[in-house]
């Protein structure tokens, strides 16, 4: 196995930044791992994927990873500059975003909102460690009803976009998105084929991946820094979308969404509206 | 042959745009420069260029760095309220060295403030339009139609040479008014005029981003596996993001000296009756300098020896042509006065500068006549009491 990761590191990833600086037992590299395996099992080469990132853990740990073409956006932007380099690539060229939750459900929530809506050809695979996590744990728009961080101290109390009733991957859908999925770093070969029909749809995809971040969140979250406690947790907590529960807090996986290939991707609708215009103007 | 059209500034810019191969418009609709962006819609798509319509600024300014990243030449256009919204990008596509134009109509703020009427108030914003510092920008500013064509052209050639964001500092008198405009049609006629265009060329790497003040460095095009590398964080050489305050030395060094150190190559301004050591020197740009130039012609006539500086490039500030021992009078529309305290940095010291300030409206010849008079007699000027005197 180690030896299978190692060959995909060197096919794909840059060696000065890999090992990550992540945090030993983050989920970030299992996320990673399982996106580039993905890559790998489609037979996709450097050639073929930009690779995008945003700000915070997610973007930082992942930026410039990619043996290939990268870019790090500004917090929230990475939607709304791969909206206008999607335009500008050859058209079978695809884009992969890794952000975080913050830089996708909270700061970027519109861009992305509007990126569905258009229809925009990138996966973006949001890295969702449930909170600000490299800024030292405060609680964002996952974190879990009660989870004490560094500025939830009385427990966080605010709603959260995971909680029962708030529909993210509704409103996404709603909007536009043809591949919407949600899973937790554990479940390795579920979230590989995930990313595998996201990678697979010319069109905007999102696909979810919760791991408590282990330094910030459990710290302060479980009193205990170790991954084994983290992922009991997430483990716990980790139901399928359709499964009974009367747990309150939980993550439903599963794929919310697959309407692949069902709509125009907005640079090709961009790309025949202008010839139409073209074609009209020199007949 | 050249086509002559009676045309607004905003139909100028847009001229100006394709002209210079402009390939993607991003923006948002906003008094008084959405007709720069209905324009682009109308007229990209004919020659196979795209628009797009943002959510906000921000992302219309970030879908330009996305298509400038991707190879195509972009432009956003905005006012005040939206110029803000574009800090974010700006700090990118300055940092990460990216090629693209800016238009800000100037109207009248604060805030919102008054969308149909000509303000100068982003004199400074557009030195610093983001956060940061450690970062020298390139902004022109034209003062009539067929001049915000030409500056159109020459902000995008600026921005592939320099590999930066220039920004063209217009008004709402200049976007929104009529005058003759000249579009050439051939690329002979284009040579007439002085106007280049420059194709985009592609960082082959692996070092695109060198420590160095050079300009004419290909901009890094993502998409061609050249093993790009392209953040928002400092950059190592090869685009790694890197901690190390080397590095940030050498990033900043290179953001402000390859424009400080070669702006003679764009750096304009027009003066006029400056030869003989006149007694008082109004300074202005934009709208404003139109009225400032029949002022001081008129007080010439009238045997008065005042002469006239008009800048095109605003930024970096040209300081060498204060070199007159001279009063200072800076024309500017906003009443808190801003022209005027990087006039005050310039000039020979010791030199008195005074200050006039309108918004919303033109001042008048006459009005700029007896402010000269009064200057000339060593008396306060106290017109209209927005005047400033901190020399």
């Amino acid at each position: 196995m180690a030896s299978r990761v190692d060959a995909l590191a060197t096919k794909y990833l840059r060696p000065r930044k890999i090992p990550s600086t992540a945090c030993g037992g983050c989920g970030l590299g299992q996320v990673h791992k399982q996106v580039i395996k993905a890559v790998d099992e489609l037979g996709l080469g450097l050639d073929d994927i930009v690779w995008g990132t945003g700000i915070g853990c997610a973007g930082r740990q992942t930026f410039n990873t990619w043996k290939g073409d990268n870019f790090a956006g500004t917090h929230g932007r990475a939607y709304v500059i791969a909206t206008g380099l999607k335009l500008a690539l050859p058209p079978d060229k695809k884009i992969i975003l890794t952000v975080g939750d913050g830089d996708a459900f909270s700061i970027g929530l519109a861009h992305l909102m509007n990126c569905a809506r258009r229809n925009v050809g990138m996966t973006v695979i949001v890295l969702d460690n449930l909170g600000y996590m490299s800024t030292g744990g405060q609680y964002g728009v996952s974190t879990p009803k009660g989870i004490k961080t560094d500025s939830s101290p009385y427990g966080m109390y605010e709603p959260n976009w995971l909680q029962k009733g708030a529909g993210l991957m509704g409103m996404l859908r709603e909007a536009g998105a043809t591949f919407l999925a949600r899973h937790t770093s554990i479940q390795g070969p579920v979230v590989v084929e995930s990313v595998k029909k996201a990678l697979l749809n010319n069109g905007f995809s999102l696909v979810q991946v919760i791991y408590p971040c282990v330094t910030n969140f459990s710290g302060v979250a479980f009193g205990s820094r170790d991954p084994l406690v983290a992922y009991r947790w997430l483990k716990e907590h980790t139901v399928g979308m359709h499964d009974e529960t009367t747990k309150e807090t939980c993550f439903r996986t599963g794929i919310y969404h697959d309407a692949s290939n069902t709509r125009i991707e907005y640079s090709e609708l961009q790309r025949g509206v202008v010839s139409d215009i073209q074609r009209r103007e020199y007949q | 042959m050249m086509k002559r059209l009676l045309e607004t500034g905003n139909a100028a810019i847009t001229e100006g745009a394709i002209l210079a191969g402009c390939k993607v418009f991003a923006g948002y609709p906003i008094t008084p420069a959405t007709e720069i962006a209905e324009n682009m819609s109308r007229k990209l798509p004919k020659v196979g260029g795209y628009y797009l319509q943002g959510e906000d600024e921000c992302a219309g300014m970030h879908m330009c760095i996305g298509a400038s990243l991707g190879g195509l030449k972009a432009m956003t256009a905005s006012s005040g309220p939206g110029f803000i919204l574009m800090a974010d990008p700006y700090g990118w596509a300055i940092g990460s060295e990216i090629p693209l134009v800016v238009v800000n109509a100037q109207r009248v703020g604060p805030v919102s403030g008054i969308t149909g009427a000509p303000g100068q108030g982003e004199f400074y914003m557009s030195r610093y339009p983001t956060q940061g510092g450690n970062y020298e920008t390139i902004v022109l500013a034209p003062n009539g139609v067929q001049e915000a064509m030409n500056i159109t052209v020459e902000a995008f050639y600026w921005s592939e040479r320099f590999r930066t964001p220039v920004t063209i500092l217009a008004d709402q008198l200049v976007t929104d008014g009529w005058e003759t405009l000249c579009i050439p049609e051939t690329e002979e006629e284009m040579a007439q005029m002085g106007l280049k265009v420059i194709p985009r060329k592609m960082h082959p790497g692996p070092e695109f981003y060198p420590a160095t003040d050079e300009i004419d460095i290909p901009p890094v095009v993502l998409g061609h596996n050249t093993g790009a590398a392209c953040s928002d964080w400092t950059p190592t050489a090869e685009g790694y993001d890197t901690e190390e305050v080397e590095w940030q030395h050498k990033h900043a060094w290179r953001l402000i000296y390859k424009i400080r150190n070669n702006r003679h190559l764009f750096t304009k301004y027009e003066t006029y009756f400056t030869d003989d050591n006149p007694d008082l020197v109004l300074v202005s740009y934009g709208s404003p300098s139109r009225v400032v130039k029949s002022a001081v012609k008129e007080a010439r006539a009238q045997g008065l020896k005042v002469g006239g500086i008009r800048l095109i490039t605003l930024w970096p500030f040209p300081e060498e042509v204060f070199d007159i021992s001279s009063k200072y009078l800076t024309v500017e529309l906003n009443y808190d006065g801003q022209l005027v305290r990087e006039v005050q940095r310039a000039v020979p010291k010791g030199s008195e500068v005074h200050f006039f300030g309108k918004c919303g409206e033109l001042p008048g010849v006459g009005e700029l006549n007896g402010v000269m008079k009064d200057i000339l007699a060593g008396k306060k000027i106290t017109g209209n009491k927005w005047e400033w005197e901190a020399w």
